[in-house]
């Protein structure tokens, strides 16, 4: 029928319009109305974080002995503490503290525990073992005793609260991106990278690690989430900020006291901490929807 | 009109995707006679699986819908009749089996129970009659050792043994019409050749018309009375299966018959058909095969050509053939 | 043989399927005793049914499993026994071409780094001179330079296919295994590849492993054929020679079954009764003894032995001399 050459030139049948994988997500993200709202929220609140000592009506650390305990009013926009600290300043300021500490505490867990899942998943055998029963291990503590312990180890402060959120991540993320490795493991790009000659290395970082990575960003928002109420509790214990800091768990427990009278110095932080958490999780499942291969097939 | 089983009219279906309803068959017209073995070929992207859904009405859970046209069987049409009429039909008149055998047959149900549940449901025999009904099925189809089997889950067998179990479910109840869509794809050569002899043995015995749906030009050459070539959602040629092998008149089919090896042939280079099938969404305008075709005029670009009585066994749409005798099939 | 590019001897395979610190192992032989040899230059396929070992073999070819017993020496080098440090050129000399085009490129990676991975791994190029590599090579298979930025689920199966040939010849391997190529193509498409392939032979010179459960392509496509069952290889011999006098029973069979697409040559099939035996409990003696019409007594006792019986065509039949 037609002339029987062997090379032809052939037309990219789609559209001429280029693919990005980022239009395309962005595409569906813009569809999850709560997600975006808490992406708007969190945005703000991390640029509160690191422009907050600047906007700050009044100084965080300054006592004023003159309003003390006072309520929500038009000057002190989310009322004073014991010491006649502004609280809505301290909010501000403690955001940058929150954020930090859940932040670095899931980012470095996030690192550790992927390398210890992908190696754990990927050559198996009795790495994999150690690996898993040690992760074993530390799951069956409950996350705040362990915390606990470790602060208990450490001596409190806010850098031993870091380490101890940061430990008891490790597991989730390390079984998470094991399942994952075990999964894209059975992928035949990857059976092709090995046999080019495709070095472990090179193998899961360009051919399995992304396939790891919807599940892991959707993992970290959640677990954002996590840190950050475990920090507080920390905190509340007396386990980990200094009670000058204006931490919002260092807050909630000074607060305490005062409870039934000035109820605001308790409510306020804890607006703030229910806030946070809430928009990670909604952006966490904002994403999971868009992201989430098994859904994303139905 | 009466001789025929099933008789489908400018059968359009679509699909919605997206909000935008998209046309995948644009127009298919074929007849099957009682008795008859009717090829459909086609390869992907032609809807060759899909009229085979839509003759049987399978489209729950999807956007798919019949649009327009007409599915008469047995003198009735299906698409006028309500889904419960259907379903009457569908598994004793009318029986379809399919290419994957494991994900049709129920994993959690032994073999015996999913065929007297047929045969219950369409035979209305009491249990002990239809049980001995499902063994007898399972040794015509040339399961030896039926009586356990019958206790067996669908995992425990072997591929061509599961085929010989769907086609006993799809026979139990002596149906009329059996749409084989794929039947052998999945299966090893030789094993091909025993379900594809199976079948003729079955047709014989049972005169059952038989709607072949294919890739395979080696299982259409061997296996059917008459060939329906698909393309893009339309049918480009019918004939007779001497005819169209021995002298296919649609581009398509000249250059789909000439791209397949055969052995023997010595062919040093195989001849094949430039680009690809144009996607439902970006149909071209006139002859959907036009872009490939190295027999295009310049109407076939334009308009779509009528489908042309070339003899009273052979049709095809293609402007080609169209200049003296403009018959539109009725 | 001269200039053999590969030379397989006796391979074996055999994986564990059951059994640990406390039960009895259980075996299954994929492959059992597999002997071939490719000349430079040429086509040898690997054709059989399920459970027959082809694709397990190719494996071993490159490595991806170890074998459990026997000789692969390629292009001079025995790779069989070789530790994996030692594997560099092997993986630079042959590389291999998957069943499915969607499954075997990374939907992560744009076109020009799937093509150009080979390149990064094995030369010291900078990644100017490979792009121009790259450029170039989606030329030869018939793609254009403007395909170098996209992703490869922009395009059709067998544009895919042709990447993953893109991608396997940017070495200048000397072998290629192609595994089921074209099985996963449309019919008018797999004869666009197939001519490529064979293109591409002349050219470069390049030797094919074919493997294949298609006779017709594997008659299309080679110079010599093997054919297999249930792990051994029962005939093998140059493709004019076994297509049109199949010695093994077997072959006979799967000759006789490939419906032809032509109806006026309509013939009386050979239909083997019975499946086709799980590899896990193999039939005793020759394995073909529980399918095969001249079957007897010897049969099931004895293994056949593979036997020369012309120039150009073995086989491993008791009743064929």
């Amino acid at each position: 029928m037609t002339s029987p050459t062997t090379v032809q030139n052939s037309q990219v049948q789609h559209t001429q319009r280029k693919y990005s994988p980022f239009k395309e997500f962005w595409k569906s993200f813009k569809k999850q109305k709560a997600a975006l709202l808490a992406s708007i929220f969190i945005g703000l609140l991390i640029v509160v974080a690191f422009i907050g000592p600047y906007i700050a009506p009044y100084d965080p650390f300054e006592p004023n002995y003159d309003a003390l305990l006072e309520g929500p009013s038009a000057s002190h926009l989310a009322g004073t503490d014991e010491y006649g600290r502004d609280i809505f300043s301290r909010l501000i300021v403690g955001a940058k503290i929150s954020l930090m500490v859940s932040f670095s505490a899931v980012f470095l867990g996030l690192i550790l525990g992927t390398i210890l899942g992908l190696i754990s998943g990927y050559f198996g055998g009795w790495i994999d073992k150690i690996i898993m029963r040690s992760c074993d291990v530390l799951f069956s503590f409950p996350d705040l005793l362990l915390a606990i312990a470790i602060v208990a180890l450490l001596g409190p402060g806010i850098n031993n609260v870091i380490i101890a959120v940061m430990i008891f991540s490790v597991p989730s993320f390390a079984r998470l991106v094991r399942g994952a490795t075990l999964n894209a493991k059975e992928n035949v790009y990857v059976e092709a990278a090995q046999s080019m000659g495709a070095s472990h290395v090179r193998v899961l970082w360009k051919h399995i690690f992304p396939e790891t990575m919807s599940e892991l960003i959707i993992f970290v928002t959640m677990r954002i989430g996590t840190a950050i109420l475990a920090a507080s509790g920390l905190s509340f214990l007396g386990l980990g900020a200094s009670p000058e800091m204006p931490e919002w768990g260092v807050m909630l427990s000074s607060g305490r006291d005062y409870l039934g009278t000035s109820s605001h110095v308790v409510i306020m932080p804890g607006i703030a901490i229910f806030l946070t958490v809430l928009a990670f999780n909604l952006i966490g499942d904002g994403l999971r929807d868009v992201l989430d291969p098994k859904i994303k097939n139905n | 009109m009466s001789e025929h089983v099933l008789r489908v009219t400018d059968l359009e279906t679509s699909f919605t995707r997206d909000k935008k309803e998209i046309k995948i068959l644009r127009g298919v017209n074929f007849a099957i006679r009682k008795g008859e073995i009717l090829g459909l070929v086609g390869e992907s992207g032609s809807g060759k699986s899909l009229t085979s859904l839509s003759i049987m009405q399978l489209f729950h859970g999807t956007t798919g819908k019949i649009v327009n046209g007409s599915i008469h069987f047995n003198g009735e049409d299906l698409t006028k009749m309500s889904e419960s009429a259907i379903r009457k039909i569908r598994g004793k008149q009318m029986a379809m089996i399919f290419q994957e055998p494991m994900t049709s047959l129920n994993p959690v149900l032994k073999i015996g129970k999913q065929l007297m549940e047929a045969i219950e449901m369409h035979l209305k025999l009491p249990k002990n009659e239809s049980r001995h009904h499902a063994i007898q099925m399972l040794k015509n189809v040339g399961i030896g050792r039926a009586e356990e089997i019958i206790y067996e889950y669908p995992h425990q067998l072997s591929g061509g043994m599961r085929q010989r179990v769907m086609i006993a479910m799809a026979m139990a109840c002596h149906p009329n019409l059996l749409i084989a869509d794929e039947p052998t794809t999945a299966l090893d050569v030789t094993i091909q050749a025993q379900i594809l002899e199976l079948m003729k043995k079955l047709k014989e015995e049972n005169e059952t018309a038989i709607l072949l749906i294919t890739h395979d030009l080696g299982v259409v050459a061997e296996m059917c009375d008459r060939v329906v070539v698909m393309y893009a959602g339309q049918v480009v040629e019918e004939a007779d299966v001497f005819e169209l092998f021995a002298s296919p008149k649609h581009p398509y089919t000249q250059g789909l018959i000439a791209s397949v090896p055969k052995i023997g042939d010595n062919k040093e280079i195989l001849d094949s058909i430039n680009g690809q099938v144009p996607s439902p969404q970006n149909m071209p305008n006139g002859c959907k095969f036009a872009p490939r075709c190295n027999q295009a005029m310049s109407v076939c670009h334009e308009e779509s050509p009528p489908t042309v009585n070339i003899s009273t066994t052979r049709q095809c749409s293609c402007w080609l053939y169209a200049t003296k005798d403009v018959k539109v099939n009725a | 043989m001269p200039n053999s590019i590969l030379k397989v001897e006796n391979l074996k395979k055999s994986f564990q399927i059951a059994g640990g610190l406390f039960q009895q192992k259980q075996y299954v032989n994929a492959v059992i005793d597999v002997s071939f040899e490719i000349e430079e230059g040429t086509t040898f396929s690997l054709v059989g049914e399920s459970g027959c070992g082809k694709s397990t073999t190719g494996r071993l070819i490159t490595r991806l499993i170890a074998p459990t017993n026997g000789s692969i020496v390629v292009d001079g080098q025995e790779v069989a026994t070789a530790k994996p440090s030692e594997l560099k050129h092997l993986r630079q000399t042959v590389q291999m071409i998957f069943q499915d085009p969607y499954a075997s490129l990374n939907p992560r990676m744009k076109v020009k780094e799937l093509v150009g991975e080979p390149l990064e791994i094995h030369t010291k190029l900078s990644k100017a001179e490979r792009e121009k590599l790259v450029l170039e090579m989606l030329e030869v298979v018939g793609l254009n330079a403007e395909h170098a930025d996209r992703y490869a689920h922009e395009f059709s199966g067998g544009q895919r296919q042709r990447l993953g040939i893109a991608r396997a010849l940017i070495t200048k391997p000397k072998l290629i295994i192609a595994d089921e190529p074209v099985s996963a193509l449309d019919v008018s498409i797999q004869s666009q590849i197939l001519n490529l392939l064979k293109q591409l032979q002349q050219d470069y010179k390049i030797s094919y492993l074919f493997i294949s459960h298609d006779l017709s392509v594997v008659e299309h496509i080679s110079h010599y054929i093997g054919v297999m069952y249930l792990g051994s290889i029962v005939e093998i011999g140059r493709k004019e020679t076994i297509f049109n006098n199949p010695k093994h029973p077997y072959t006979q069979a799967l000759i006789a079954s490939v419906p032809i697409a032509d109806p006026t040559l309509r013939k009386k099939k050979i239909v083997l009764t019975g499946d086709i035996p799980n590899p896990k409990n193999p039939p005793s003696g020759c394995t073909f003894h529980t399918r095969c019409p001249l079957a007897s007594d010897i049969c099931k006792q004895a293994i056949p032995e593979m036997k020369k019986i012309n120039e150009e065509q073995s086989v491993a039949c008791h009743f064929v001399h």
